[in-house]
């Protein structure tokens, strides 16, 4: 592969990697450091891409398993894993999130990885099921299930906090 | 409204194409949003955010750090290249293999083995001081590519005089 195809092909979608990462790091700099890593490990074996079909997708696919991989080594090391790193938000970041969009993004988070990496690619990414199965290695079907349950999760938190506000406004 | 309400049961079902799911997004982000669906929205603008994230810093360059090794690999084929043509003229200038000799600070010696380490020592020397005569200019490159930017400064102070005026 050419550098500026690598450019155009790799480069320019290093954002969508980014949250990719992000999304299943759920660590801003871990994230970073992973499209790094990767980028220089596609620059290396550049020769290979050529051959791949759907080199967005392969991308994306190979982000997924150098993050999963990463939480694989730390739990490997006895660290904490980054996978159960988050916990839920005290007091002060109660108030801090108190907004209702901060609150979904805390749900959106709290779902398994495989969940959260299938909602935001299909909801924000705007992927298709079959490029999502190409990308987490399961059936259509599985991330169709996956993908229903993750948006019934998040639309029962929603309505259980609503209920919470109008219950503490009542009171 | 009856329509948008169903499609949402069907999102939420997880039954929906995407055509379906741009038809939800604009929905909520530009349209007219009954009370009840408003925390629906903000959930729907959520991911419209999201999509705004960008990497935090300036990815590696990948490429222009490919291009620096390159630099790199034409200095040292430079560097070799002086040196092999330090050997040749050192091998010309050398006395005839049939004399069996050679002549170093005056002195005559016939030790083959010890000419030619006398020889490879002083090559390597000189391949040293090369190399360190080339490494300032590595610097000076990287000097030159980061104040690039200020030559810019000057049309920016006049655009400004100009505007001002």
């Amino acid at each position: 592969m050419e550098s500026t195809q690598f450019n155009t092909q790799i480069l320019n979608h290093s954002d969508k990697l980014y949250r990719l990462a992000k999304s299943i790091l759920r660590n801003e700099i871990a994230a970073q450091d992973a499209v790094q890593e990767l980028i220089m490990k596609l620059w290396e074996k550049r020769s290979i891409l050529d051959g791949v079909e759907n080199i967005q997708a392969f991308t994306m696919r190979s982000m997924r398993n150098l993050c999963l991989d990463t939480i694989r080594q730390q739990q490997d090391e006895d660290e904490i894993p980054v996978e159960f790193e988050y916990v839920e938000p005290n007091p002060y970041q109660q108030t801090e999130q108190k907004d209702i969009a901060s609150k979904i993004r805390t749900m959106i988070n709290q779902l398994p990885e495989l969940q959260r990496t299938i909602i935001r690619m299909r909801d924000v990414e705007e992927m298709d099921i079959a490029e999502i199965a190409f990308i987490t290695s399961i059936s259509e079907n599985a991330v169709s299930v996956n993908l229903s349950r993750a948006r019934q999760k998040i639309r029962e938190q929603i309505l259980k906090e609503q209920k919470r506000v109008e219950e503490t406004v009542w009171k | 409204m009856e329509m948008m309400n169903e499609l949402l049961e069907k999102y939420f079902r997880g039954e929906t194409s995407l055509e379906d799911e741009k038809e939800l997004k604009q929905y909520f982000l530009t349209g007219n949003v009954s009370p009840d669906l408003e925390t629906y929205r903000i959930l729907f603008g959520v991911f419209d955010q999201e999509l705004t994230e960008k990497a935090i810093s300036p990815l590696i360059k990948v490429l222009p750090k490919q291009r620096k090794n390159k630099r790199i690999w034409l200095q040292s084929f430079f560097t070799t290249g002086i040196a092999a043509t330090i050997v040749i003229v050192l091998w010309v200038q050398l006395p005839p293999s049939s004399l069996n000799y050679t002549i170093i600070g005056g002195t005559r010696i016939d030790n083959t083995e010890f000419a030619q380490r006398y020889a490879a020592k002083k090559l390597s020397k000189v391949n040293n001081i090369i190399a360190r005569t080339m490494s300032p200019l590595k610097s000076l490159n990287k000097v030159r590519e980061d104040i690039e930017p200020l030559k810019n400064i000057s049309d920016i102070k006049l655009r400004m005089d100009d505007k001002q005026n």
